[in-house]
């Protein structure tokens, strides 16, 4: 009896520990943003990088107050959301609370579960075809969905020893130094964001997620957050990783989990 | 007396040596062998980097593209660029411990 109440509060330890340990490096993640940029409101990292620059969200402000680029696209994202059945399959029946609950760590598999990942495995028990994992249709359903649940914040839980590990790993891969260029994403988006790399001003870490996926003028189009990890990645030159793979999944689980508390955005528009 | 001595029997030896190799021999071509260590070497290393997932770039094409230019038969480029490819997989492979304990500098 001793040693089991011994392993539950020890289990429990373990969990409560996890958590604070994101809580912690959330806090830590939003203060050296605050001190690195006071005048910026917490709210405004939604909006990326247009809350550093004003000459840049002037632009971006003119692009939304017209017909955004992506409108379209996002309304062909609702019509194949319909027509393949999607709305179908339990995980994504409540499409906003879909996109609140993802990412999120399943335990059964003990693999992080990704919005895009459930869209794809959806769209083959429905049409019984393969769905790509960075653009084109997958990004324009995706995109739609996270309109749904616009307004909504970012909450992303880190709750067991499984979803802390994946946690880690991504946490790792967010800071470790890789490719040619021995750079990590939190070199352009954490220590220099706000500063220019040539003609681009690198956006903030914090907020990235808000408003995934993305139209990016670079692309003409919408694009997954995994698509763009790909593309930093290759900008690092190391050789980017699969999208949907465990360890991007992990990046994104950290990623997301680093915006906690922002409002989810439609407006998705960046340079 | 002795210095002269060597001097000629060092040319003779050379020359010896060079004719041994017969006309056919290309001196720009470097050898065959030493491609196919440095192609190993760098094959064995992007193959460990692709493993842990901290592969460069560009290390992959190179070795293709050294292997390409040993089919031309320019053996010398061709060990050069193999070389430089093992040599990125060094570099990945000494940034991989660190990648995978990093954290935050704050």
């Amino acid at each position: 009896m001793k040693k089991l109440i011994t392993a539950v509060a020890g289990i429990s330890f373990l969990v409560g520990a996890a958590s604070a340990d994101v809580a912690s490096d959330h806090k830590a993640f939003i203060d050296y943003f605050k001190a690195m940029k006071p005048n910026v409101e917490f709210a405004d990292y939604t909006n990326g990088v247009y809350a550093f620059d004003e000459g840049s969200r002037e632009q971006f402000e003119e692009i939304l107050d017209g017909i955004p680029p992506y409108e379209e696209a996002l309304e062909k994202g609702g019509e194949e959301f319909v027509k393949f059945g999607l709305g179908k399959c339990a995980a994504l029946a409540d499409p906003a609370a879909a996109r609140i609950k993802h990412p999120y760590f399943d335990d059964a598999t003990q693999k992080v579960v990704t919005l895009e990942g459930v869209l794809k495995a959806c769209y083959h028990q429905q049409t019984g075809k393969k769905l790509g994992s960075n653009k084109g249709k997958i990004a324009r359903i995706s995109a739609w969905i996270s309109d749904q649940a616009a307004g909504e914040k970012v909450n992303v839980k880190v709750e067991g020893a499984g979803a802390q590990a994946a946690y880690d790993q991504g946490k790792a891969f967010f800071y470790g130094k890789r490719g040619q260029f021995n750079m990590s994403c939190a070199d352009c988006h954490v220590y220099n964001a706000g500063k220019k790399a040539r003609a681009d001003i690198l956006s903030p870490a914090l907020g990235h997620t808000t408003h995934v996926p993305m139209y990016r003028a670079k692309w003409a189009g919408l694009g997954t957050l995994q698509r763009r990890y790909g593309g930093c990645l290759k900008n690092m030159r190391a050789k980017p990783i699969g999208s949907q793979t465990e360890t991007m999944n992990n990046l994104e689980y950290f990623h997301q989990a680093m915006s906690n508390g922002l409002e989810i955005t439609a407006a998705r528009y960046r340079k | 007396m002795k210095k002269v001595l060597i001097t000629v029997l060092s040319v003779f030896a050379l020359t010896a040596q060079a004719d041994f190799l017969g006309s056919a021999h290309n001196w720009n071509k470097g050898s065959s062998d030493s491609f196919k260590s440095a192609v190993k070497a760098a094959e064995a290393g992007y193959k460990a980097n692709l493993a842990v997932e901290m592969a460069w770039r560009d290390t992959g094409k190179m070795i293709k593209e050294a292997k390409k230019l040993n089919a031309a038969g320019k053996t010398a480029a061709a060990v050069a660029l193999a070389n430089k490819a093992h040599r990125q997989s060094v570099n990945a492979t000494a940034q991989t411990p660190l990648a995978q304990s990093a954290g935050p500098l704050f």
